[in-house]
C-alpha cells in the first residue's frame, strides 16, 4: 500500500486548489453575445418609437429582421467557432448557455408571432425580462456584474412602468443596452 | 486515502475534471504539463476504476477524446482531499 508524507499531502493540495482557482477563471460567459444582442434587442423598441412619432419612415421598420436576424447569424456562427476551439466546457457554462438560449428564443417566439397579443411596449417588455433572468441567473453563480446588469434591467422595467407612454421605449432600451449590452462589454474587458 | 488519487497526475485530472462537463485530452496534457503517454496511462487508470468516463469521437474530422467525472470519481475526490487536509492538521 503506497503512503504519502506531510511534505507530498501539502503538495497535492496546494496543486488541488491552484487547479480549482485557475478552473473558477476560466469561466467564459461569451460577453460579445450580450453586447449583440443588448444592442439589437435595444435598437427595436427605438426604432418603433421613431417610426410612430414620424422622424423615422415606416420603411425603416424593415430593418429590424435584419438586425434580429444579423444578432441570430452572429450568434450562431460565434457559439461554432467557439466550440471548435473551446478544449473544455464548464458545467456552468452550459447551464447558463442553455438558459440564454432558452429564454432569448422564447422572447424572440413572442416579438415575432405573438405581436398581436404582446403589441408595442409589451414585447420590448419581454425581451427585457427575458434579458434579466439571463443576467440574474448568471448571477446566481457569483457573478457580481451580472447581478448588477440584472438589477439594472429590472429598475428599467419598473420606471418604464412609471414612465409616459412616449418614453417608454427609450426607457426599456436604456435598460438593455446599460444591463444587458454593459455587462457583455464589462465580460470582454475583465477577460482581456 | 484512495491509493489511486496518491499519484499526483491523476489527482490533477480529476481537479482539473472537477468543474467541468467535459475537458479535452490536449488541454488536459496542457493544464497539468505531462506528456500524452503519461497522462494517457494514468487517465486508463481513472477510467478503469469509474472515476472517469471516456468519449471519443470526430471534430471536423480530428479525433477527440474528452473526459468527464462520475459521480464515484467526485465522491472519491472529496473523500482523499478531506483525508489529505486531515493528515495536514495532525502534524501542524
Amino acid at each position: 500500500m503506497e503512503r504519502i508524507d506531510a511534505a507530498a499531502a501539502r503538495d497535492h493540495i496546494e496543486m488541488v486548489d491552484r487547479i480549482l482557482a485557475e478552473s473558477h477563471q476560466r469561466l467564459c460567459s461569451g460577453g460579445e453575445h450580450f453586447v449583440v444582442w443588448g444592442i439589437g434587442s435595444a435598437y427595436v423598441p427605438v426604432i418603433f418609437a421613431l417610426v410612430n412619432v414620424g422622424i423615422a419612415p415606416s420603411a425603416a421598420l424593415w430593418s429590424v429582421p435584419i438586425v434580429l436576424a444579423a444578432c441570430a447569424v452572429f450568434s450562431i456562427l460565434r457559439s461554432r467557432l467557439t466550440r471548435s476551439m473551446l478544449q473544455r466546457s464548464s458545467l456552468v457554462q452550459r447551464e447558463f448557455f442553455n438558459v440564454l438560449w432558452l429564454t432569448l428564443g422564447l422572447a424572440f417566439v413572442v416579438n415575432v408571432a405573438v405581436y398581436r397579443i404582446f403589441s408595442g411596449a409589451a414585447a420590448a417588455a419581454i425581451w427585457s425580462v427575458a434579458e434579466a433572468i439571463v443576467l440574474l441567473y448568471i448571477g446566481m453563480h457569483g457573478n457580481r456584474r451580472a447581478q448588477i446588469g440584472g438589477v439594472l434591467i429590472v429598475v428599467s422595467l419598473i420606471v418604464a412602468n412609471f414612465a409616459p407612454p412616449a418614453v417608454v421605449p427609450y426607457v426599456l432600451s436604456c435598460g438593455m443596452l446599460v444591463g444587458y449590452a454593459g455587462f457583455g462589454a464589462s465580460e470582454l474587458l475583465a477577460r482581456d | 486515502m484512495d491509493e489511486l488519487l496518491l499519484s499526483k497526475v491523476r489527482l490533477g485530472v480529476v481537479a482539473e475534471l472537477l468543474g467541468f462537463d467535459w475537458v479535452a485530452f490536449s488541454e488536459l496534457v496542457r493544464a497539468l504539463n505531462v506528456s500524452n503517454g503519461n497522462l494517457g496511462a494514468h487517465v486508463s487508470k481513472l477510467v478503469e476504476a469509474g472515476y472517469v468516463d471516456e468519449e471519443k469521437s470526430f471534430v471536423n474530422r480530428r479525433p477527440l477524446t474528452r473526459y468527464r467525472l462520475t459521480k464515484r470519481g467526485r465522491e472519491a475526490f472529496a473523500t482523499h482531499v478531506s483525508q489529505l487536509q486531515s493528515l495536514l492538521q495532525g502534524v501542524t
